[in-house]
């Protein structure tokens, strides 16, 4: 059966967005409804997995397939629907906190693992829905709830962080670029394994210190740039000196990777998914073990 | 009726578990029913740790407390397991020139035991043949105790060596030396084994883990993710150890968080998946099995007791955790839990978990124990048959024409009968829903109202009261009152022991014993353990002289629950929480001044 192309109303929920004026989740949700559209990806066709956290707050504010899980646990519940049926794109989404401190082991794992699966990392550097903690992201120093005198632990360079678990696919975008997004979220959605999508955001209301101005005057597109994106080595130099400009787009993609379940020995060569599999199974053959 | 009772013990890596695992096969091919029980400590080597085997004609599965034959590896076995001898037992050790303290001669004096010392490590040196060939000799020399041909175990060790004739050929000469030195000396020292029969030959030897992951794959689960949690991991290393043949994705995750999570994912797309862990793991699970009990997720749990709290005693058993499983997860939500007592439980109770879970679309956790879980049961064939199975998958839609008539608010439609909506996969050609951990609408979109929380809340408490009206009533089991036949359990019962768990197995071999066939006992056995059925047990309390709990935990959870239920409190508690599950014996001892009074 021929299904009609979709189209950008596709996607489009009754449900009207809640964030505060100017939150670069606006941005995130348009990027996201276009990149699955210029996929040609229909809404029954996707899945997208939310953390908790003013991101999750997109989960019924679009359509397509979606779970809207716990704190923290995003990669891990997409992981798994992932290796059921790999037919269907996975995307899932997750705010700075959620992926950097309550579930950053998942984030070690999974990269490792290199499920086949999209991580779309809403990085506005603090946590937003709890009204505005430091985060493992948020500058030393800064202000926050909970740390009035101002957080004085070293923040995480994530970017680091991530290129020494060995990726296979390393990008980063701005919420203020939609263009860019979208381009980025496709190329992440088309490659085999685990991609990492770091998306600088802006939280008008709580980030005072990485706001949509001072990141629109310092990031610039790689891809502009001629940047080898299969060079290992300069992508997370790039990536990580964000000291007078921040390179954005994809930085790093590994085009020998291979997926999690291409690796399982027992896997190999079989046909079907694991959704279509479930049924009623004579086990007779395995009793001579027991005789 | 005969039991014999003979305990293996050593250092853990020493070859405990081989011996009793090659004496086990042998005995159960022989014509015998053998119920194997591992004991050992959580360390890798050198921990204390035994394998005790009990063989009868007839059907046990149980221990006893005391063996007829104790074969100790190291000299810690003399002095630890002496004790454990009965009157006129055998001790068989090979340690050279073991001096017994004047207590433990005293000991053996006093009970007629008998003392062999195989010198084991002279006879290898004789033979030139490597120490791990003591465990073929030991075997023999316990072989010819119990009166067994050679050629049985010859068999045995063909079947393992049969492809390296050189090994093979030295298996063979140490089997001969050991019978050789059993007619040497102690040609007197016999065990008696009671008269073989066929029906046990061709029967299996089965681990409730093995028999379990047996009903895993047969439920057509077909994604199992772990964490290793003993007494879980034996189930996670067997259905690894399946995947040739299963080609079920088998998945070490890097927490019980992650294996909880990717089994709720994997179970979300449609395909059936399970985890397993202990006490511990479960904890860091009961998020997660709160998340089902909102987005209305089906999922399967396996929780393998052990005692607790903490990392409390991690290779021993227990049944400390019913009501955990009962209530873990914060808020309100339908849940259901279950317990396996033996290997056919193991096995055929876990189709019945998935279906519960698919059909009213929530978490199920099945219990089981590590006296369950770890220990060896004979048992026909035909128990793991297919056909007992059926699979359910409830109200999932996938077909075209089911598809086709949906709206997003089918997912979670409060109207609809106790409470179970339509649930349908990603990848369906239908409209698109969000599975919601927030307070949803019909088609999980927020909604904080009064009147959508109020409604939705009794959406899914109805499925309680559908699943209370599901679950099979607890079973009645009595033994046979002479000309009267069963029907007595109908009319009055002097004691009703009411248990779950391990605790049927050794209640079944006790109604077997003539010393507590002179009161009408019946045994009240919960499978099914929440929502929890107290109609049978209200009515049962009608007719009861005295009404006991039996449970290996403190505080008896069960009957907490049953008074919590329905306001029923027992006459006498029987409990037992020192790690270890009941053996024959002490239930029994602790059951026979009840009969007086």
């Amino acid at each position: 059966m021929t299904q009609p192309s979709p189209c950008s109303g596709d996607y489009d929920s009754k449900n009207l967005c809640t964030w505060c004026d100017g939150c670069g989740d606006y941005g995130v949700l348009g990027a996201t409804k276009r990149a699955l559209v210029e996929l040609g990806l229909e809404p029954h066709q996707v899945l997208l997995c939310f953390d908790v956290g003013c991101h999750g707050n997109m989960s019924d504010k679009l359509l397509g397939y979606r779970f809207h899980g716990l704190h923290g646990r995003v990669i891990s519940l997409a992981s798994g629907a992932a290796l059921a049926n790999p037919d269907v794109p996975i995307l899932a989404f997750g705010g700075d906190g959620a992926c950097f401190s309550e579930g950053v082991g998942h984030l070690v794992h999974a990269i490792r693992s290199n499920y086949n699966m999209t991580f779309v990392l809403h990085n506005n550097a603090n946590y937003g829905l709890t009204t505005g903690q430091a985060s493992s992201l948020t500058p030393k120093g800064e202000k926050m709830n909970t740390a009035p005198q101002g957080s004085v632990e070293d923040t995480l360079n994530s970017m680091d962080f991530v290129f020494s678990l060995k990726p296979t696919f390393v990008a980063r975008t701005f919420s203020g670029d939609i263009r860019q997004m979208t381009d980025v979220f496709k190329a992440a959605v088309n490659h085999r394994g685990f991609s990492y999508v770091d998306v600088l955001q802006a939280c008008p209301t709580y980030n005072k210190f990485a706001s949509h101005e001072y990141l629109l005057e310092r990031v610039y597109d790689v891809q502009k740039e001629e940047h080898d994106i299969s060079n290992f080595e300069k992508a997370r130099a790039l990536a990580v000196d964000t000291s007078e400009r921040i390179a954005t787009g994809v930085l790093y993609k590994n085009n020998e990777s291979v997926p999690y379940i291409d690796r399982v020995e027992a896997r190999k060569g079989v046909k079907t998914r694991l959704v279509d599999e479930v049924a009623s199974v004579d086990i007779t053959p395995l009793l001579k073990n027991f005789k | 009726m005969t039991r014999i009772s003979l305990k293996i013990v050593g250092a853990q890596g020493q070859g405990v578990n081989s011996v009793g695992e090659m004496c086990a096969k042998g005995l159960k091919r022989s014509g015998y029913c053998v119920f194997g029980l591992r004991e050992y400590m959580s360390v890798i080597k050198n921990g204390h740790s035994s394998y005790q085997l009990d063989i009868s004609d007839k059907i046990i599965r149980s221990s006893q407390e005391k063996s007829d034959l104790v074969v100790c590896f190291n000299h810690h076995g003399i002095e630890n397991n002496l004790c454990d001898l009965k009157e006129g037992g055998i001790l068989l050790h090979q340690t050279p020139q073991w001096k017994f303290k004047e207590e433990d001669q005293k000991f053996i004096d006093e009970n007629g035991i008998s003392v062999l010392y195989l010198p084991t490590e002279d006879v290898l040196k004789k033979l030139q043949a490597k120490p791990v060939l003591g465990n073929v000799l030991i075997t023999s020399v316990v072989w010819s105790l119990l009166g067994r041909s050679a050629d049985e175990l010859k068999e045995l060790v063909r079947e393992q060596f049969g492809h390296k004739p050189d090994l093979l050929e030295l298996n063979f000469i140490c089997i001969e030396e050991g019978t050789k030195f059993k007619n040497e000396n102690a040609s007197d020292v016999q065990l008696a084994l009671p008269d073989s029969k066929d029906e046990w030959k061709d029967q299996l030897l089965i681990t409730g883990s093995q028999a379990m992951g047996l009903g895993i794959i047969a439920a057509g689960c077909r994604a199992f993710f772990g964490y290793p949690m003993t007494p879980a991991s034996p189930l996670l290393t067997f259905l690894a150890d399946q995947q040739g043949t299963s080609k079920m994705l088998v998945k070490q995750a890097e927490d019980e968080i992650t294996a909880a999570q990717m089994m709720v994912g994997a179970m979300h797309m449609g395909t059936r998946a399970a985890t397993a862990t202990s006490g511990g793991g479960y904890d860091l699970m009961t998020e997660t099995i709160s998340l089902c009990g909102m987005s209305e997720t089906p999922a399967v749990f396996v929780l393998a007791q052990r005692s607790g709290s903490g990392t409390g005693l991690p290779t021993w058993s227990g049944q400390g955790d019913l009501l955990m499983a009962a209530s873990a997860g914060h808020g309100e939500f339908p849940r259901l839990v279950m317990s396996v007592s033996n290997e056919r439980d193991s096995f055929r109770l876990m189709m019945d978990a998935f279906n519960y879970a698919e059909e009213f679309q929530i978490p199920v956790t099945v219990l089981t124990e590590k006296h369950i879980a770890e220990s060896l049961f004979t048992m026909p064939q035909h128990t793991f048959d297919s056909k007992y199975l059926t699979l359910e998958r409830g109200r999932l839609i996938t077909d075209k024409e089911g598809l086709d008539t949906l709206k997003s608010g089918d997912r979670y439609d409060p109207d609809l009968s106790y409470g179970i909506s339509w649930r349908w996969l990603p990848g369906s050609y239908a409209p698109t829903y969000c599975a919601q951990s927030y307070e949803h609408t019909a088609d999980g979109s927020f909604d904080e109202s009064s009147q959508n929380a109020q409604a939705q809340m009794e959406k899914r408490m109805k499925k309680i009261e559908a699943l209370r009206a599901r679950v099979p009533e607890p079973r009645l089991e009595g033994t046979t009152d002479g000309a009267k036949g069963m029907d007595w359990m109908e009319e009055s019962i002097d004691i009703l022991l009411v248990s779950w768990g391990s605790n049927e197995s050794v209640i079944q071999d006790l109604q077997c014993d003539s010393d507590l066939c002179k009161k009408r006992i019946a045994y009240l056995h919960y499978q099914y353990l929440w929502p929890l059925c107290i109609e049978e047990i209200q009515k049962l309390r009608g007719i009861t002289k005295k009404m006991v709990l039996v449970e290996c935990n403190a505080q008896g959870q069960l009957g907490m629950l049953i008074k919590q239920e329905c306001g029923l409190e027992f006459d006498e508690k029987i409990l037992k929480y020192d790690g270890r599950a009941f053996n024959y014996d002490e239930l029994k001892r602790r059951l026979l001044p009840l009969l007086e009074s």
